[in-house]
């Protein structure tokens, strides 16, 4: 005897993506400079995701990154470098260094 | 990991790059629960279930209508993670169902104090689930709380002057219900928790694996500091990596001993501790391991 169920509210796969939260209160990002050899590690140790391996090199994803400095201080080559910045809906606004 | 009959070293690039769980989660910056759930998820891969009881992980991982997880996730009520677990595989069971991993993935308060009969119950059947503890150390999503899992001395949001008593070891009473695998693990070692999830994965029957997982809120530690505390516990002794296979101990990463201080005191948590303490928990570390002195 099948009961009908009442049809209730799911959310779609992955659907955070669209809308990253992190975005709205970042105050930094990383920049992955020439030393980078894609050991992966830095991959592993993001809390967001927004690491990925693209076309054999290590990229960022600037809409997802929150600015923990987590693969900064991880990486054993020292590739990436935090650059402070504003960012929001309208962009991201790098400052000048000494301004922070 | 065997590769043609040959056992090799797993390494970074085994892994896949698809991300089920991370992208867009509303974690704090340098969240160590969602470290632990992306590396988890690239070993447990796309036919997984999981179950989450009210946590910090439940709440970042989907709000509103949205979530962050690409395999089916359900939010069960704070004390019946593994019972849930329990049914959908008793249900897999029932459809012939054979390649999924039905997984409970609760905080410390959803295993070791809300959530333990359930926890407790499912291990006694030995119920083919796993369930994972992230731990750390605090109630965080309700403030910061102290609870059964919080070390000796740390201060947190309800006890100010530190905890007076220990850390109940979770991993001891798991083990003490006779089940085939458990395991410590935390995110400064991807590739030894890697394994672990591996294996869990392949035991027919209930495993346990505990994750220390940071948090930078409640330790009071930089945003970028969560894997390098996590490590410095590895190293110092404090947090042992190990497995158990049917009653059988073995430690998967030997530490290098660093003074436990250094581990304490990059943490703000700790920061009322005495020369005595200090002393104590690395007296307490150092017969654990069975060492006579710290150098």
């Amino acid at each position: 005897m099948a009961k009908k169920l009442p049809i209730v509210p799911s959310a779609k796969a992955g659907s955070m993506a669209e809308a990253p939260s992190g975005i709205i209160w970042r105050e930094q990002h990383p920049v992955i400079g020439d030393k980078c050899n894609q050991c992966l590690e830095c991959i592993m140790f993001c809390p967001e995701g927004a690491l990925k391996l693209e076309n054999g090199k290590v990229a960022v994803s600037l809409e997802l990154c929150n600015g923990c400095g987590t693969c900064a201080f991880e990486c054993p080559q020292k590739a990436i470098t935090m650059v402070l910045e504003f960012s929001g809906d309208r962009g991201i606004f790098p400052l000048k260094e000494g301004k922070s | 990991m065997r590769k043609g009959g040959e056992l090799v070293k797993m390494t970074l690039k085994d892994l896949p790059q698809q991300d089920l769980f991370g992208p867009g989660n509303a974690g704090c910056r340098g969240c160590g629960a969602a470290i632990a759930g992306r590396q988890a998820m690239k070993v447990l891969g796309a036919r997984t279930i999981i179950t989450m009881p009210a946590s910090c992980m439940a709440t970042l991982s989907g709000l509103n209508q949205k979530t962050a997880w690409s395999i089916p996730f359900y939010h069960t009520l704070f004390e019946i993670a593994p019972a849930v677990s329990s049914g959908i595989r008793a249900s897999l069971e029932a459809q012939g169902i054979k390649d999924v991993n039905v997984v409970s993935w609760a905080g410390d308060a959803g295993t070791a104090d809300i959530g333990f009969q359930s926890l407790s119950g499912a291990a006694e059947r030995n119920d083919n689930i796993i369930h994972v503890c992230y731990d750390n150390e605090m109630y965080m999503n309700t403030g910061g709380q102290s609870g059964s899992q919080t070390p000796i001395y740390a201060m947190t949001s309800n006890q100010q002057k530190g905890k007076r008593t220990g850390k109940k070891d979770m991993l001891k009473i798991m083990v003490a219900h006779d089940v085939g695998y458990v395991a410590s693990a935390t995110i400064s070692h991807p590739l030894d928790l890697a394994e672990k999830f591996k294996k869990a994965a392949a035991h027919d029957g209930f495993s346990y694996i505990h994750i220390m997982a940071p948090c930078y809120r409640g330790w009071n530690i930089p945003t970028d500091q969560s894997v390098a505390t996590a490590r410095k516990a590895v190293e110092s002794g404090f947090w042992e990596l190990y497995e158990v296979v049917d009653g059988k101990k073995t430690r998967t990463h030997e530490p290098s001993f660093i003074p436990v201080s250094e581990y304490l005191m990059s943490q703000g948590r700790f920061k009322n501790l005495s020369t005595e303490q200090v002393k104590e928990i690395q007296d307490a570390v150092n017969s654990h391991f069975g060492r006579k002195e710290a150098k």
